[in-house]
């Protein structure tokens, strides 16, 4: 177990590395030079100079890159282009949304995707479990865009019963339950169809197990079964599965979030990249590099203690 | 055999005859309603992208703001979008596009994936320094590749091919190599080594040939989550850029329009959605009559 953790930590230090370094080029890619923009218009060539002496722009590049490390360490990301404000404080501001939306999707998406696939395995063979797989395949074929449209199409504007533009405060508020509900819909529902997919196939292959014989020859009854025997072991493999699908569902909160406005990292980023803003494109990439390295070395984890064939190998 | 996708993985082995000689896989993928409908679907969609200058009634840059947003029907039988193009016309184009961005990103994210797999399994003094290198590419979602591609270079269809090429590497790579070991274990390789084969022989035709059926499996697969993936970048406004014709695009330009004329954006995103919908269909069946090893 302490060897499969020290090799996941180890794994975690490139890709770390591998992360900032992007950041990194992603401030070297900037058109103008830093030194004369600190300097001001009037300042002569021999104070460019000295500052860019200062700021340590004369170093080879993997001092530079040292130095860059040392201050994303110290929670410097420098300050956007175009609001002048420390690229720190606007992550602040818009990791929460994020995280919220988050939550909100998977509370209610990975319940319906179990349910979902443990009937379409116990039924399997009927126009139920056809159904279900049918819904998941169209599902992972669905762009999310196109979803979210649909929802502010109808939901939004047709029957005008949410708000789909922005949020409208804290998740406790009434305001704030109402403005999430369309964003929370459209990004837990590209989850349901692929929890859906691994439930079944899971649920499937426990209920082919000697134990699930041995219970039903004991004459327990079906329904205690499915829920005692086969959906508590299937759910381990399905729980680990959708903490590695978090990268997928990041992708889907990018979109999620630009298109209803929801001021999250996701479409800050967005933003800050189409009006290059280097640095909080920088931090904002950043971020979500890092955070979802940190959930997938958790959710690895949580797989190797889960399942105790995984320490092993 | 016209059950959907997933469900073929645990469909009962049918009782195999001694007497009767089981199907080619490839008559067995034809005996699938739905795969070769999602194939033939696919070949229309690549001709009609091929001969889009042919088929094409209009010119699919030529404006004319007093045509604008025109419902489909009358003149223009899919419409017109924001700027009075033909939306026949755009479609045709936009699928092309994306078309292109999706089949160029996936045959060279394979082929070098495809590369890397091959080598680690062969010489296994690489396969750590290449899996690694794979493991590293795996945390990064494909989102981010996209996002950080796009700031580096510029949005643009450039862009959006090498974001989407580099992100379709790692996962290819490790499917690679996952069949191209079992390949390396089995006796006409060390056969072929012991008589004296030619090394480039021995990968090419002995390793490699024998892992092909996987990798086109799972290219297929790749590929719906390819085109989704740069749909949605370019939904962003971090892929093709206005005006070039793409569906992602065009989805985006007409989402502004929605409540009153819906068609701009919904036929764009329908397009991509069958498209996916084909691959992903296709790549399923694929996978249960070719390489029954990937069924997990």
């Amino acid at each position: 177990m302490s060897r499969h953790i020290l090799h996941r930590l180890l794994i975690s230090i490139p890709v770390l590395l591998g992360v900032l370094a992007i950041g990194f080029a992603m401030l070297q890619v900037i058109p103008t030079d830093p030194a004369a923009v600190l300097a001001g218009p009037t300042a002569s060539p021999e104070e460019i100079a000295s500052i860019r002496e200062s700021m340590g722009l004369n170093e080879p590049l993997v001092y530079q890159f040292l130095l860059y490390l040392w201050r994303v360490l110290q929670g410097d990301l420098g300050r956007s282009f175009i609001s002048n404000t420390p690229v720190l404080d606007e992550l602040g501001n818009t990791i929460g949304p994020t995280v919220e939306l988050m939550i909100a999707s998977l509370i209610w998406a990975v319940p319906l995707g179990i349910v979902l696939g443990t009937v379409a395995a116990v039924r399997r063979g009927t126009l139920v479990d056809r159904g279900v797989v049918a819904l998941s395949v169209a599902g992972v074929s669905m762009p999310i865009f196109w979803f979210g449209l649909m929802l502010i199409q109808y939901v939004g504007t047709k029957w005008n019963l949410l708000p789909y533009l922005g949020r409208g405060g804290p998740l406790w508020s009434i305001d704030g339950l109402r403005s999430i509900a369309l964003p929370a819909i459209t990004l837990g529902g590209i989850f349901v169809g692929p929890v859906a997919r691994m439930t079944r196939t899971s649920v499937l292959e426990v209920l082919g197990a000697d134990y699930v014989r041995t219970a039903r020859a004991k004459g327990v009854y079906e329904r205690r079964v499915v829920v005692r025997h086969a959906l508590r072991n299937a759910l381990i493999p399905v729980i680990t599965l959708v903490g590695l699908q978090v990268g997928f569902l990041l992708g889907g909160a990018v979109v999620t979030e630009t298109m209803f406005a929801w001021p999250g990292v996701g479409r800050l980023a967005v933003g800050a990249i189409i009006s290059s803003d280097f640095p909080l494109a920088q931090g904002a990439i950043l971020v979500l590099a890092i955070s979802f390295i940190v959930v997938n070395l958790i959710v690895d984890l949580l797989y190797a203690f889960l399942d105790p064939r995984v320490r092993r190998a | 055999m016209s059950e959907p996708v997933a469900m073929s993985s645990d469909r009962p082995a049918a009782p195999v005859e001694s007497t009767v000689r089981p199907l080619s896989p490839w008559r067995r993928l034809l005996r699938d309603k739905v795969a070769v409908a999602a194939g033939a679907f696919l070949v229309l969609v690549v001709l009609a992208a091929i001969f889009a200058p042919l088929l094409a009634p209009a010119d699919p840059y030529d404006n004319n703001i007093r045509l604008r947003l025109k419902p489909p029907g009358g003149d223009f039988v899919l419409g017109t979008d924001t700027q009075g193009r033909d939306m026949v016309t755009r479609l045709l184009y936009g699928t092309r596009t994306t078309l292109v961005i999706g089949v160029s990103a996936v045959l060279m994210g394979g082929f070098i994936g495809a590369l890397m797999g091959i080598m680690a399994a062969y010489y296994r003094r690489l396969e750590n320094l290449l899996m690694r290198i794979v493991d590293i590419l795996l945390s990064f979602p494909s989102i981010l590749f996209g996002l950080a591609i796009a700031a580096l270079l510029g949005p643009g269809v450039d862009t959006l091919i090498v974001a989407l090429t580099v992100s379709a590497i790692p996962s290819v790579a490790r499917v690679t190599r996952g069949a191209a070991t079992v390949v390396m274990q089995q006796d006409y390789l060390e056969a072929g080594r012991a008589v004296g084969v030619r090394e480039r022989v021995l990968i090419w035709r002995y390793l490699t040939l024998n892992c092909l059926s996987t990798i086109l499996v799972y290219l297929t697969l790749q590929f719906g989550q390819t085109i989704l993936l740069g749909a949605a970048l370019s939904f962003l406004g971090l892929g093709a850029q206005p005006p070039i014709a793409e569906l992602g695009t065009m989805a985006a330009e007409g989402r502004n329009f929605l409540s009153f004329r819906p068609h701009v954006a919904t036929i764009p995103s329908v397009a991509i959605f069958l498209i996916v919908l084909a691959a992903n269909l296709l790549g399923d069946a694929m996978r249960d009559v070719l390489d029954p090893r990937m069924r997990q």
